[in-house]
């Protein structure tokens, strides 16, 4: 699996300033294909701000990222292409309260990529039932649940056929009980092959799921393996002392 | 000399030249209105921008207009324009006021829509950027459908606010209810007019809130 020929994400010294406040300090990563990497750390670590700018959402104030060989850059007409290739699940849902499940699902498929509206109508359904929300299709999002609007994101996300999935603490905003059955799709999604990158609190689901884990904390990787190294034996003083607070 | 006529003998006999000021008011305040937020809206897309000389025209032009008196205004477009830019020569004196009422209105309709796009929460840009959306789309299928239901009402009530400011293209002899007073006072009815005009005003405008009102409601429904 980590085969030069199979990197799909490289982030080359990534570098990230909100003003005189430097976030991320220089990450250089590789994430390959098919690999399920969560991401772990203290808030303000800068975890988030790394997952944000692999799709330049947050446009990199230094270093660079490519993306299946492109180097992507804020304001090439092409970003939009790329994007459509990075899913990203948010952690407050961010769903289109104006249209409904459907509609949520299909817009970007029809209005980006041509696909003509019955075809996508018909793999919405396909991807509802996956999700266990075939029912819902009519809905408007205020009658969702919490838990039913992040899979209703999952899904929209899905539908653009990406190569790679983005989720940035996406069962941090939920109620408890509905955090189990967003984890079990993103589980299902990560078992098929999809490559993932998780930006998660969920110590549990991390060492699960995980091909490796990335700990970053004050704007670097301080500390990456797979979730045994990285949770049985950490190496670093932070790790050390961050999983002693969480776990 | 006694009071003269009461007002509805007055209204009786002169009723046409209320009706026509009436219509004149509600047109001039529409022509400002649906113009000024065609301009409005490209205004409010400059101050939107991220670059910072387009920023900083778009706030002056909308500091000016807001800044300084409407009256001044016409006076400025009815007396400078036709000497400032020849080729509208051959045009009536009403494009001119007209021109000052749209302008005017166009920096509070900026701000207005303004206030609508920046409403709508900033992770609904994100989600749809991230799914590959351009800008464009993300501003027309998904940012502006959401900022409208805060942006309509307000709409409405500009509309209302430029009924009464449009009183002041009677100074211009534009055929608007202010101006009927000019013409009633030829007749010798000097307060008359002044109180029919004013219960118009208010008919006018406190019509027009009740229907904001169950507008918002409508949307507030929706959500």
């Amino acid at each position: 699996m980590t085969n030069e020929n199979n990197v799909l994400i490289e982030t080359v010294d990534l570098q990230k300033s909100f003003g005189d406040l430097q976030v991320l300090k220089g990450i250089s990563e590789k994430i390959y294909k098919g690999e399920v990497i969560s991401v772990i750390g203290p808030s303000g670590g800068g975890k988030s701000t790394f997952l944000r700018c692999l799709n330049m959402l947050e446009e990199p104030t230094g270093g660079k990222v490519i993306f299946e060989g492109n180097v992507l850059d804020a304001k090439s007409t092409d970003l939009n292409k790329h994007r459509q290739k990075i899913g990203m699940v948010f952690q407050q849902f961010n769903v289109f309260p104006h249209l409904t499940v459907m509609e949520n699902i299909t817009l970007a498929p029809t209005l980006e990529k041509g696909v003509p509206k019955a075809e996508a109508e018909k793999e919405a359904m396909e991807l509802l039932k996956k999700v266990g929300m075939e029912d819902k299709a009519q809905e408007y999002p205020r009658k969702l649940s919490g838990g039913q609007k992040q899979r209703l994101a999952i899904v929209r996300a899905m539908a653009m056929h990406p190569d790679v999935m983005l989720f940035d603490e996406p069962t941090s905003a939920l109620d408890p009980e509905m955090v189990k059955g967003v984890l079990e799709v993103i589980r299902d999604l990560a078992q098929s092959g999809m490559t993932c990158v998780i930006v998660t609190h969920e110590m549990g689901f991390a060492r699960e799921i995980s091909d490796r884990v990335l700990f970053i904390d004050g704007g670097v990787i301080a500390e990456k393996g797979t979730p045994q190294e990285l949770f049985d034996h950490p190496q670093n003083a932070r790790t050390r002392e961050f999983l002693s607070q969480v776990l | 000399m006694g009071l003269g006529p009461g007002l509805f003998d007055v209204l009786q006999e002169y009723w046409p030249i209320f009706l026509k000021g009436t219509i004149g008011t509600l047109k001039y305040a529409a022509i400002a209105v649906s113009l000024g937020s065609v301009l409005g809206a490209f205004i409010a897309l400059i101050n939107l921008s991220k670059n910072k000389i387009a920023n900083t025209i778009g706030s002056v032009y909308v500091n000016v207009l807001r800044g300084t008196p409407l009256l001044v205004q016409m006076y400025i477009a009815y007396f400078f324009l036709p000497i400032a830019i020849p080729v509208l020569n051959g045009v009536t004196k009403e494009v001119y006021v007209l021109i000052a009422l749209i302008l005017n209105s166009s920096a509070y309709v900026s701000e207005i829509i303004r206030g609508g796009i920046n409403s709508v929460d900033k992770g609904q840009t994100e989600a749809a950027r991230s799914l590959g959306l351009t800008a464009s789309h993300t501003m027309t299928k998904i940012v502006l459908p959401q900022a409208v239901k805060n942006i309509l009402p307000a709409l409405a009530n500009e509309y209302i606010a430029m009924i009464k400011e449009t009183s002041l293209a009677g100074t211009f002899m534009l055929y608007e209810l202010m101006y009927t007073r000019t013409l009633l006072a030829n007749k010798f009815l000097v307060w008359q007019p002044l109180f029919i005009i004013a219960g118009i005003y208010l008919v006018l405008t406190l019509l027009l809130s009740w229907i904001v009102k169950i507008m918002e409601k409508r949307f507030a429904v929706s959500d």
